[in-house]
């Protein structure tokens, strides 16, 4: 019981934080994606997937790497930046 | 006169009617583009909801040979893993792992299952079953298309040093800029997990999720993660609680408790194709004077290297991992390369030589297709 109230100690506290939105900056993007996907495995290039999944994708990420939610936005917004018509070929 | 005045009205006329019709023409042209993009734009507006899923996950199969035993098409592993979520405040992600074992059955286990609700742009709650926070092999690492080589690092399977899975809860995300320096963290109540045999008798430490406690104290644990240039990550974990020992002799069926602790430290590196990985891990488990079984400490440490050379879309690896448990010790090296189809489609060639405590050592050859999708 002692090691919940741990976490919702923390979980009171740190919900306070108010999200900053910013408008989605993909230059931070781009940044964000060169450095942290490749971490862990080989860059999934954005015609790897398609807009919607990108988006899941993405959400998916943002638990698994430790972004925040402007960070995973800003990865988005690049990623769906790059998409061209070449990509269902 | 007025011929030639007349002429020269029905040529303005009909110059007049050609350009007005080209000027149709264009008029048309650009209202059916309009029309088209318009469609377009309907269709995907229809295509839009706040809600959706998505179906990602690996597949591989592999092939074993070497000294003391047959050659074989050792293994297939199809996991798919589901995505589903609503708006930006809730995804919900589970794996499912399919293999097909020795005798020809398959081998079925819910990897993860756990739903996050995004509470800030820092902060994630997550409830269900989550892959272990402690270290990142496990966590993040494990998937067959991502794991540079075709096995895991001794020690970093299932009942090996390093915990799989936690029923529980968590508070995890990114932590706004320290000094510029990037930052990410995991606290996370769990189940505890069981101290006993495995089926094949082997002490073992199982933790691999449970839905009960056994009547332990549950886990508390914590990862940390500081990213000190862009593409390096190096982490510090922990836990701490209680296990349950189940193996009671004594004539009741009431379980023995135990102490228990985790702790880990990782370090990734990647540059220019550079790719560096390295993690260390302990769990240890309590005496207790009611039980016949001692405790002990499981450690394991993995240090690899690999290098995708451009151009060519080969990737040579080399990995070192060691494992020790109180009744073995492992070491192992394995060499590896790899081609790349894709990024995503990789078939991997490796040589491991393995060094055990009690046994002679044992080499084999491994070759494995993998992808993700």
């Amino acid at each position: 019981m002692k090691k919940l109230l741990i976490i919702a100690t923390l979980l009171s506290s740190m919900s306070l934080m108010a999200n900053d939105v910013q408008p989605a900056d993909t230059i931070n993007g781009v940044q964000i994606w060169a450095d942290t996907c490749t971490r862990c495995h080989n860059l999934r290039e954005p015609a790897a997937l398609s807009k919607r999944a990108w988006k899941y994708s993405m959400t998916h990420m943002r638990v698994r790497a430790g972004l925040t939610g402007q960070e995973t936005r800003d990865v988005l917004a690049f990623i769906l930046e790059s998409k061209t018509d070449e990509d269902a070929k | 006169m007025n011929k030639i005045i007349l002429s020269i009205g029905l040529s303005s006329l009909v110059a007049s009617m050609l350009l007005a019709n080209q000027a149709d023409d264009a008029k048309i042209q650009q209202l059916l583009k309009d029309v088209k993009a318009l469609n377009a734009m309907k269709a995907d507006l229809e295509g839009n909801a706040r809600s959706g899923f998505q179906l990602a996950g690996y597949a591989s199969f592999d092939w074993t040979g070497g000294s003391g035993g047959s050659d074989d098409f050792s293994g297939v592993k199809f996991a798919p893993i589901f995505h589903y979520q609503y708006g930006t405040i809730f995804q919900f992600e589970g794996e499912l792992e399919f293999e097909i074992d020795e005798k020809g059955e398959t081998v079925t286990a819910l990897e993860y299952a756990a739903g996050t609700i995004f509470l800030n742009d820092y902060m994630g709650l997550q409830i269900g079953q989550f892959m272990s926070p402690i270290g990142q092999f496990v966590q993040n690492l494990h998937p067959s298309w991502i794991n540079k080589l075709p096995s895991t690092p001794v020690g970093f399977g299932h009942d090996g040093a390093a915990p799989t899975s936690n029923i529980g809860m968590a508070l995890r995300g990114g932590l706004p800029k320290i000094a510029n320096l990037r930052s990410n963290y995991v606290v996370f109540v769990a189940n505890a997990p069981r101290f006993g045999f495995a089926a094949d008798g082997d002490t073992i430490i199982d933790a691999t999720g449970k839905s009960s406690s056994g009547g332990a104290s549950q886990l508390l644990g914590a990862r940390y993660a500081l990213n000190p240039i862009g593409g390096m990550e190096i982490g510090i974990s922990g836990a701490t609680g209680e296990a349950f020992d189940d193996t009671n002799t004594s004539g009741t069926s009431q379980n023995i408790f135990r102490t228990y602790s985790a702790m880990g430290a990782d370090f990734m590196y990647n540059d220019q194709g550079l790719d560096v990985k390295a993690e260390y891990i302990q769990q240890k488990v309590g005496d207790n004077v009611s039980s016949t079984l001692e405790g002990g400490t499981w450690t394991a440490f993995y240090a690899q290297v690999a290098y995708q050379i451009n151009g060519l879309n080969i990737e040579p690896v080399l990995r070192y991992s060691d494992y020790e448990n109180p009744e073995n010790r492992k070491k192992q090296i394995a060499v590896g390369l790899n081609y790349l189809f894709a990024n995503n489609l990789i078939a991997k060639l490796a040589y491991e030589n393995d060094t055990n405590s009690n046994i002679d050592d044992v080499s084999r050859v491994r070759a494995q297709l993998a992808f993700g999708f």
